[in-house]
């Protein structure tokens, strides 16, 4: 289960996971360089600013020196990454003494963005052609819906209002390893299927953008253009019009997968059409490191197990029904009630009740009215009850076995019963009829046994 | 379920496994309370369906306004909201409470919830236009129509009595003309003013509805319209032929139910009884409120009140009895209880000694003078039989006399053929219904609707436990697993009609029982109730730990005597309790109930017995929200995993949970580390047990019948019909949950001794989860 999480945690091993070649090129573009800085650990940060106006590599004795004892291991872990990143290039002398420089490509592109700022590819349009854009706010809650409707059908529940333009064969891609199907039922929910949905949106929209990248070749498109398109537009502001014209034609056919995920929008004028990147796209290269953006909860559980949900999202109903039973609609609020039922078909599905899954679900996004009581978010007896319900369904345990009977004689059957003995084989036996089970890993060797009898 | 690894337990809405578990004498059981037929039509009904309600138009102000009403009748209110305290006033008179935990309270808009709202004045624009205030959304259409429709007839008619003269009543002149098209009616009228005129009818003015809860969120316009003195229209009727006129009005002929009223001050023909609320009889602010429901407008209205054992219904028994000043009869279910009522009247009235008397089978006494208050039990009124000379004469005296008041006790577990021969032997001017659980396992809330009349109030549990006027209780589901013996025994089919008896002497439950007693008696100086509805169970259990039990057949001076030592000697502190206990008998130092058996899935029962321990004991502001108590009263329900009382447990809770209480699951009792000195600790102890239950008779593993309970049991044989058991008890509606546990905090609530929060001041019992 956390493969989902790392991946979508670390945009930047896709990034390190790039061919050198590739790597370098990224380096051409400024705003990659920085996007690069941001995302790296504290001590990297510091080694690099430290380096940029060395021009000659420094030995790894040298730069251990000054670390203090106890912060090798974060020392270590610095060098690591930024060798990772081919932001340190490793030499080793005759001598076999190691050392590091910065990547001159990295060095010059930073050198020249510190002196003079970056300057994006494109400018604004002004406020004459475009007329009357979108405030922040329909903004925010446009990218929002959009986002929406992809999940919604990316889960297939049928409850999106309308389809986005991806060809199938592309959501079905964003689909693998989320859903899975048996045979002709109806595609379910996997574990990491339910733990992305219960993510927040800037990792979920990583996990996305992870796996159109990774995708991209198949549509003829380098990854490495992709990625340093993606990360030029998180440095572009927000609520801001730029001319499509600026854009290559690689970048034209990727601006409009954008706008299904609603990372822009694209709006059309007389003559000009111009897109106009919103939150989720300039927050790409600051949700690197982490989600710190908290959403407003919205959840009440009581202690009779109703739940209710402050919510106009549809989605949010989906999340819900997946270990809850929906009773209830209404405009601005959803009821259910979660239930032994429901809550088996959820962990059916492989959901399980701990970690970053229901239980945390409702406790971080409990509803402010309950988070910011004195007593737990989620009342304890349903907690507690989850986990009981959970850990019923794990009272049996299931081991593969054989049977014998028809055993000629008592001798030869206790002979049988103390040789699965010995092996730790034997489950159960009755000595009046004669019959003993073993588990089926010793299966072979009691065959044998008895054969040679 | 199977593979599950779980026998005993299915949820409640999965009706599939519900066969499993019945078996011959579940089925029995069942037919005592049966509250499947409910169960089946909540499944039925509402399983699958989804309620969209999405398309309800939000007003812009929504986040001020406190609740959403859906088209099926079911309105969700905050409690968090401002107008909360106003709005739950409101909905309480016009719906049925469905569940109300902490933040989020549901209610369901019924007939009988409407009925009730009416008849305390409550007209249908008033409500309308207060829940369209109140709700976040545009009305649903359907309600409004609903509301119009279930309000149309109701209300309309009041059988009045003024001056010893009937009156059939109405702000309508319509309605009464339609009235007195049916024959019956029309015979049973006298015309005052001779003969001709057939269609005028007296007309007065009334006084306006003089309580006003809901003014604040009415406007002065409509207030003033409420306020307005109202033209009443009215016929007088035959007293001989009251009984025949309600009759025809009730639904199932014309469909004007009457609402009674009894115009008490301007009765001048009944003596007044001479008596006061004593000084220091303070009602507390919810009691007040329920009388005024019931004294709305000056005349006493018939009706039941509901309020939570221990939260003082004698108090507002006793106060209405006051407010009337006329005779008064009060009726209760057993001999203590009849002691119990006559002390109340004592300690809060100023009625003289020789005015109040008692009439039981152990002591029949009769009031000196022309008025005054009887008490006495159901039984001794609707007995059939032959009865002594002097009982003769007292009943006969009670059967005579005009009752200004008829107060009823616990209303919920008297059969209702019981009611209508009590209400057909007594002549009552207005009756008044006293009960803490409108709960009752059949249909036969209905008929209580009818007999006595709508219900007046109805109080939230938890705002009464948050205000400290009653304990804060901590209920607890102890799992007792089975051991292996005693499971292998209990699987067999040979011992299905013992099941009950192995489950319930199951050795592990024994020990956490004795556990726990010992607990409670030594750590902390509590009383300690213990029920059980097996009596061989009952027996083994008091005899094995030696301590004193009351059944059924344990004569009244005896039970008075267990009683009396409980409640004064220090070395009496646990006492053992079949069902004779669950109702009525008024133990109020205890604090402590262990249940080790019950009777299959009643939420009555389980409700009842949580209200012997909920008296509210020690300094109030101690028991106020923030105080220093978290808990001051604990309540164990002992199950055995994976046999039928799993089953049943989730059921029996559902009302408590309802009411916002929550169970919390301990799973390792007695702990580990403790335990050898218990009873049973060795296997060759429990299979001697084992032995002796399987041994015992027949007759002896099974449930206890008492007397009352043969009339029960035939009376719910013969009227197994369908219908949805009660809207009125609040429990119509869906099932929500499966069965629940948990630490039962009331979040916001005063949570542990100084800190909350803090696991190690915890209740050491507590501290251990999932063994």
């Amino acid at each position: 289960m956390p493969q989902v999480k790392i991946i979508a945690k670390n945009f930047m091993d896709m990034v390190a996971a790039l061919p050198a070649l590739k790597l370098d090129k990224l380096y051409d573009n400024t705003f990659i360089c920085e996007a690069v800085l941001r995302s790296l650990p504290p001590l990297a940060k510091k080694y690099v600013l430290q380096m940029l106006y060395v021009d000659v590599p420094v030995t790894a004795k040298s730069m251990e020196e000054w670390v203090l004892a106890d912060g090798f291991s974060k020392h270590r872990v610095a060098i690591d990454r930024l060798i990772q990143l081919r932001v340190f290039l490793e030499s080793t002398d005759r001598k076999k003494e190691t050392s590091y420089r910065l990547n001159p490509k990295f060095q010059g592109n930073l050198q020249k963005y510190l002196v003079h700022g970056g300057v994006l590819p494109r400018d604004p349009m002004s406020s004459s052609i475009t007329v009357r854009l979108p405030t922040l706010e329909e903004l925010e809650s446009y990218a929002l819906n959009q986002w929406e409707c992809f999940l919604l059908q990316l889960i297939s529940s049928g409850q999106a209002e309308k389809t986005t333009n991806f060809s199938s064969s592309m959501i079905e891609v964003f689909q693998r390893g989320l859903l899975s199907q048996r045979g002709k039922e109806a595609p379910r929910l996997t574990e990491s299927g339910f733990q992305f949905l219960l993510m927040d949106t800037n990792a979920q929209l990583w996990y996305i953008i992870r796996e159109y990248i990774s995708n991209s070749e198949e549509r003829r498109v380098d990854p490495a253009d992709l990625i340093s398109f993606l990360l030029e537009l998180s440095f572009h502001a927000t609520g801001q019009a730029y001319n499509i014209t600026t854009l290559n034609e690689v970048q034209r056919s990727i601006i409009k997968d954008l706008a299904d995920l609603g990372l822009v929008k694209l709006q059309q004028g007389r003559k000009e059409s111009w897109f106009i990147p919103t939150k989720l796209a300039t927050n790409l290269s600051v949700s690197l490191s982490d989600s710190s953006s908290r959403k407003q909860g919205f959840v009440v559980v009581e202690t009779n197990f109703r739940l209710y949900a402050y919510s106009t999202s549809k989605l949010h109903c989906e999340i819900l029904r997946l270990f809850a039973r929906i009773e209830y609609q209404l405009p601005n609020l959803i009821v259910g009630a979660i239930t032994k039922e429901s809550l088996y078909s959820a962990f059916d599905n492989g959901i399980t009740s701990e970690q970053a899954s229901i239980i945390s679900f409702l406790q971080q996004n409990a509803h402010p009215r309950v988070a910011d009581r004195a007593a737990p978010a989620v009342p304890e007896n349903v907690t507690d009850q989850i986990r009981l319900w959970e850990t019923d369904l794990n009272r049996v345990e299931i081991t593969p076995s054989h049977f014998y009977d028809d055993f000629p004689s008592k001798d030869v059957f206790e002979a049988a019963c103390d040789y699965a003995r010995e092996n730790g084989g034997l489950l159960w036996e009755d000595s009046k009829r004669m019959r003993l089970v073993v588990k089926a890993d010793i299966h072979g060797l009691m065959r044998e046994y008895l054969q040679k009898k | 379920m199977a593979g599950h690894g779980e026998k005993g337990r299915p949820s409640k809405k999965h009706k599939s496994s519900k066969e499993d578990h019945r078996n011959p004498t579940v089925d029995d059981e069942d037919a005592y309370y049966g509250e499947e037929f409910d169960e089946d039509n909540r499944d039925g009904e509402k399983e699958g369906k989804k309620r969209d309600f999405t398309k309800l138009e939000l007003k812009p102000d929504h986040a001020n306004r406190p609740l959403w009403a859906c088209a099926d009748g079911r309105i969700f209110l905050e409690t968090f909201s401002p107008l909360y305290k106003q709005a739950y006033d409101f909905l309480i008179a016009i719906a049925e409470p469905v569940c109300r935990p902490e933040s989020m309270h549901e209610y369901n808009l019924t007939p009988h919830s409407l009925y009730a709202a009416v008849s305390v004045g409550l007209e249908t624009e008033t409500i309308i236009t207060v829940l369209n205030k109140l709700s976040k959304t545009k009305l649903p259409k359907e309600m409004i129509d609903f509301i119009h429709a279930s309000t149309a007839n109701y209300g309309k008619v009041k059988l009045v009595l003024k001056k010893n003269r009937y009156f059939v009543e109405s702000p309508f002149p319509e309605v009464l003309k339609n009235l007195l098209r049916d024959d019956i009616i029309s015979k049973a009228r006298i015309s005052s003013e001779g003969l001709h005129g057939t269609d005028s009818f007296t007309i007065s003015k009334a006084i306006g509805e003089i309580e006003g809860g809901h003014d604040e969120l009415l406007n002065g316009i409509e207030l003033a319209a409420a306020a307005e003195e109202k033209e009443t229209h009215a016929f007088e009727i035959d007293p001989a032929q009251v009984e025949n006129v309600k009759q025809r009005c009730l639904p199932n002929a014309l469909n004007y139910p009457m609402l009674e009223e009894y115009d008490f001050r301007n009765d001048t023909v009944n003596p007044d009884l001479n008596m006061e609320l004593k000084p220091q009889a303070q009602p507390r602010p919810y009691q007040e409120k329920s009388l005024s429901k019931m004294f709305g407008n000056g005349r006493a209205r018939s009706g039941i009140i509901v309020l939570p054992c221990g939260a003082g219904k004698s108090l507002v028994g006793v106060s209405a009895a006051c407010r009337v000043r006329k005779s008064c009869l009060c009726l209760a279910t057993n001999a203590v209880s009849v002691d119990q009522w006559a002390f109340q009247f004592k300690l809060w009235s100023t009625i003289r000694d020789d005015q109040i008397c008692r009439f039981t089978s152990d002591s029949k006494e009769r009031f000196r003078g022309n008025a005054g208050v009887v008490v006495t039990t159901y039984n001794m009124v609707a007995f059939g039989g032959k009865r002594s000379e002097e009982s003769e004469k007292i009943i006969e005296e009670i059967r005579n006399r005009e009752w200004g008041l008829l107060l009823m006790d616990e209303v919920h577990v008297v059969p209702a053929h019981m009611f209508r021969k009590v209400i057909s032997i007594t002549k009552s001017h207005c009756k008044l219904g006293l009960t803490a659980t409108l709960v009752r396992e059949d249909e036969r809330i209905t008929d209580l609707n009818f007999l006595i009349g709508p219900k007046l109030y109805e109080a939230n549990w938890l705002d009464l436990v948050k205000g400290g006027f009653i304990a804060n209780v901590q209920c607890a589901e102890v799992w007792c697993p089975m051991t292996k013996e005693f499971f292998a025994e209990y699987l067999k089919k040979e011992n299905s009609k013992r099941k009950q008896a192995l489950y319930v002497m199951n050795p592990n439950k024994f020990r956490a029982c004795e556990f726990l007693i010992r607990f409670h008696e030594q750590q902390r100086g509590d009383k300690i109730i213990v029920f059980a509805d097996n009596l061989f169970a009952l027996t083994e259990y008091a005899m094995k730990l030696r301590k004193p039990m009351i059944y059924g057949a344990t004569s009244h001076q005896e039970r008075t005597r267990i009683l009396y030592a409980f409640k004064h000697s220090p070395d009496v502190n646990t006492v053992f309790l079949s069902k004779v206990g669950d109702n009525s008998i008024d133990i109020p130092e205890a604090n402590v109930i262990i249940q080790i058996s019950s009777h299959a899935g009643s939420r009555r029962q389980e409700a009842q017995r949580l209200g012997r321990i909920l008296r509210a004991k020690g300094k109030h502001q101690d028991r106020m929200a923030g105080g220093k108590e978290e808990y001051n009263a604990f309540f164990y329900s002992l199950v055995s995993t994976d046999t039928q009382e799993m089953y049943y447990s989730t059921k029996r809770q559902q009302f408590l949970i309802d009411q916002g209480y929550s169970f919390k699951i301990i799973t390792s009792l007695p702990p580990p580390d403790s335990g050898a000195d218990l009873s049973y600790s060795s296997r060759d102890e429990q299979l001697q047990l084992l032995n002796k239950v399987l041994n015992a008779g027949d007759d002896m593993v099974g449930l206890e019948q008492l007397e009352e309970d043969t009339d029960d049991i035939a009376l719910q044989k013969a009227r197994r019909t369908f219908g949805s058991m009660s809207a009125m008890s609040g429990a119509h509606g869906m099932v929500y949950m499966e069965y629940n546990n948990g630490k039962g905090k009331y979040p916001g609530q005063g949570q542990l001794k100084s800190k909350p929060k803090d696991p190690a001041k915890r209740h050491s019992l507590f501290k251990k989860r999932f063994g």
